[in-house]
């Protein structure tokens, strides 16, 4: 009768473990940490590019921006030189409207997942995206067009299509955990975890497998392409780190999570930031959030470079492995 | 961390500070305005009309009437002499309204408007010490014997003296010495009078007191008559057919004592006939009139209570709202269970109040249930957002005017109960549900329809409870209590429900 309270944990267990809840991340960190007038950097797609190039922070190449309904027939002539390019709104979340065209000619476009498409679909997602069908609150939104990335081949094994991406949670300028985001046929090739995408918790300073989860649920295989998903390392992982430090900088969030993702020849670009990042992560990692951000506020300098920061974290937390 | 505990701390104090004055308010109104805490309390609110009529003789008239001077039983709302050309006077301490005219000619009609509620809590508490003894009546010595031998009989009665005389005049048949003693013919008036003077006989004082008994609709009806008695203590009231002692329920003294109820000088053929009329009013109403009687009435004409009656039950209406937020705040932010738009539940809640529980989500599940499958059918079509949402609040008009003729013609009430729903709301709630249902399966998009279901379920409960509407209108300073408690879980950092088995799989097991 009682068997489904073995579900629930005492808040005094998950508050052991330092379990970050939704009302404390809410209230105590980005209410004190977050100011909403950065709020736009982030949810506008186009400033967050222009920031990053001024922070030094790489991400896809912008191709055009198209505002307006009228602007919409002529998107052809933007992307004439580009054989390959993404079309996403510019306030969207969660991967919505992100429109992945890998090849084109004349009449005829290729998405990433195969599928092909004529001009008039295509103008047809543009038209939708400016009217706010995928951004936050329905609100008119400007479609963003920006160069397609290689995505490198290293991690072709553990997704299923879809593009793997590296979450990382910088708390006041210091990455504070991470995890990347594996795309599974249940997700339908998309990287969110509560449609059943993988996450795989990663040593934040190594970037090797911690633990891996799918719904919650520790996994030791990926459920598509059965890969060992304890082999997982991401490559150029003080890179990935560096791009989450600078964030903080850029837009001054004290608490934001950067999603990275690996272009084969350019090494790690920032896709996007998020200032309200979730709390599925702490799931993924098998720990909690607010040990780490404690042990930040007390115990991390201030004052320091990004560099410095993440070669502080990476000094600080070799020397005392787990 | 040092701003989130003072900001507590204000809070916490402006919760207490409410609390405070809440307790206060509830009991100032209880103990002065008379509200309840229960619902639906009505009160009895008598109308008594008295009719004076005579005819003119020809001198200067001048009419007294005995009128209920402070009742204890009854309060009185409002008094009303309707007398055109007379001057009015009341004398309070001898509990008579005089009205005085030049001489008139024709046929006389007054009016006297008494407008009371039952005060049932201060029964019984009419008190007069130092009774003069009576006076005795004078009999010759047979009469004296017949006397006598009456009150010898009578005394096998139970009950106190004056029950015991009235039981014996009430006998069936008459006992015969009575009988014969007794003039063959005599009014109402004069049997009282022979009991008050066999009373006499006994040292007890006894008197008349008349009255009119409340009963709905008495049109033109003579003032009743009670044998009034002093025990020592004070005066009590004894029907003259069963001798039952105390006040009835429904009956007002206007007069006590031998003075005439109505007098009337230059006038003759004067009568009085009373008509009752019953209304039953609310006790906010009531309240009005009690307000007024003390000292701090003033406050009341602020209140929402002094307002007109459809302003009134808007107002009782709004003030519920409050407690359904607290709802919705505890389902999210203490729950966690995630609601399609902040108040979506609410307003769902609402209109399940109109139409009532189970006939309202029959018809609301059978609205989102058409309009999914017809938003489906939209979605093939590629129409832009704006387009689109305006084309499924047009769907929802037309579900809702086609269930609710069918539901007429049907003589379905469920179905036709689907006008009281929002019509944007619905459309929205199909909008987003549809939109989950393709980007992230039926699965998802149920649970985020059957989530919000249940907050509304749980909100509906809570406005929809009688007691609590009552007490959320009545003492309405409880919505700053709950405003507090709202903010102070703005504050709230713990925990929620639901998290405690999201995070399960982080928890050292033991």
């Amino acid at each position: 009768m009682w068997k489904w309270l073995e579900k629930y944990s005492s808040p005094h267990a998950l508050k052991e473990q330092g379990v970050l809840g939704m009302n404390a991340r809410n209230y105590k960190i980005i209410a004190q940490y977050n100011n909403r007038r950065q709020y736009p950097l982030v949810d506008d797609k186009v400033q967050t590019k222009t920031l990053a190039a001024k922070a030094g922070i790489n991400t896809p190449r912008l191709i055009g921006v198209i505002k307006y309904q009228y602007q919409v027939k002529d998107f052809i002539y933007i992307v004439k030189d580009c054989p390959q390019f993404v079309i996403k709104p510019a306030h969207g979340s969660g991967g919505k409207g992100v429109l992945v065209i890998k090849h084109w000619d004349d009449d005829c476009f290729v998405t990433a997942s195969e599928k092909v498409l004529t001009f008039k679909d295509v103008y047809q997602h543009i038209s939708n995206t400016l009217s706010g069908l995928f951004s936050l609150g329905g609100q008119y939104d400007v479609a963003v067009i920006e160069e397609m990335v290689n995505f490198s081949d290293m991690f072709k094994d553990f997704s299923y299509q879809g593009v793997p991406d590296v979450r990382v949670i910088v708390y006041k300028g210091y990455p504070a955990m991470a995890m990347m985001r594996l795309a599974t046929a249940e997700s339908g090739g998309r990287a969110n975890l509560h449609q059943g995408a993988v996450g795989v918790g990663l040593d934040i300073s190594t970037g090797k497998t911690l633990n891996a989860v799918m719904h919650n649920k520790p996994i030791l295989i990926h459920p598509d392409t059965k890969a060992e998903l304890k082999k997982l390392q991401v490559p150029l992982w003080r890179e990935h780190l560096i791009i989450g430090a600078k964030s903080y900088e850029m837009t001054g969030l004290g608490y934001l999570g950067a999603d990275i993702v690996l272009d084969k020849h350019k090494g790690p670009m920032m896709l996007e930031l998020n200032a309200r990042p979730g709390l599925a992560i702490q799931i993924a990692n098998g720990q909690g959030l607010m040990n780490v951000i404690k042990n930040i506020d007390k115990n991390y300098p201030k004052g320091l470079t990004p560099e410095e920061r993440v070669d502080f974290l990476l000094n600080i937390t070799q020397a005392n492995p787990k | 961390m040092k701003n989130l505990f003072t900001v507590r701390k204000i809070l916490f104090l402006c919760l207490f500070l409410s609390i405070i004055f809440t307790i206060f308010s509830v009991y100032y109104k209880i103990a002065y305005w008379g509200f309840d805490l229960r619902p639906n309390r009505t009160a009895n609110v008598w109308n008594i009309d008295a009719q004076i009529s005579f005819m003119p003789t020809g001198q200067p008239i001048k009419v007294s009437l005995a009128v209920p001077s402070e009742p204890t039983e009854f309060k009185i709302l409002n008094e009303d002499m309707v007398a055109k050309g007379y001057q009015i006077k009341k004398d309070n301490d001898k509990g008579r309204i005089e009205l005085t005219s030049a001489p008139q000619t024709q046929e006389q009609t007054l009016y006297y408007r008494l407008t009371i509620y039952d005060n049932e809590d201060s029964r019984g508490k009419l008190r007069e010490k130092g009774v003069p003894a009576p006076r005795k009546p004078i009999y010759d010595e047979k009469q004296q014997q017949t006397v006598d031998e009456i009150l010898a009989l009578a005394e096998a009665f139970n009950g106190s003296w004056p029950q015991k005389i009235i039981s014996i005049f009430n006998q069936e048949p008459l006992n015969p010495t009575l009988a014969a003693f007794l003039p063959v013919k005599m009014s109402e008036k004069q049997r009282v009078q022979f009991m008050i003077d066999f009373l006499a006989l006994k040292g007890i004082p006894a008197r008349i007191a008349r009255g009119v008994r409340l009963e709905e609709g008495r049109q033109a009806a003579e003032a009743d008559l009670m044998l009034e008695a002093h025990d020592g203590y004070k005066w009590r009231l004894y029907d003259i057919y069963t001798g039952k002692a105390g006040v009835p329920k429904n009956f007002i003294v206007f007069q006590h004592g031998g003075i005439s109820l109505l007098d009337v000088q230059g006038g003759t053929d004067s009568r009085i006939r009373f008509s009752v009329l019953k209304s039953v009013i609310s006790s906010f109403k009531l309240a009005e009139h009690r307000a007024q009687l003390n000292k701090l009435g003033k406050l009341f004409n602020y209140s929402i209570y002094s307002l007109p009656l459809l302003e009134q039950n808007t107002l009782k209406w709004l003030l519920v709202f409050p407690l359904g937020i607290l709802v919705v705040v505890l389902m999210r932010n203490v729950v966690g269970i995630p609601t399609m738009g902040t108040f979506t539940p609410m307003l769902i809640a609402m209109s399940l109040v109109k139409t009532g529980f189970w006939p309202g989500l029959i018809c609301f599940s059978t609205i989102i249930a058409i309009g999914l499958v017809l938003r489906a059918v939209l979605s093939k079509l590629n129409l832009l957002l704006v387009p689109r949402i305006s084309a499924v609040v047009i769907f929802v008009i037309l579900i809702m005017q086609i269930m609710t003729i069918t539901g007429y013609r049907m003589d379905w009430e469920i179905a036709s109960s689907a006008v009281f729903f929002p019509i944007i709301i619905t459309a929205w709630i199909i909008e987003r549900a549809s939109i989950t249902w393709e980007e992230d399966g039926a699965a998802n998009a149920t649970s985020e329809i059957v989530y919000s279901m249940i907050t509304a379920v749980a909100t509906y409960f809570v406005i929809s409870n009688e007691y609590i509407r009552h007490i959320t209108f009545a003492f309405d300073e409880i919505n700053l209590v709950i405003l507090f408690i709202v903010m102070l879980l703005g504050t709230y950092t713990g925990y929620r429900l639901t998290e405690l088995k999201r995070f399960t799989p982080l928890a050292k097991k033991s």
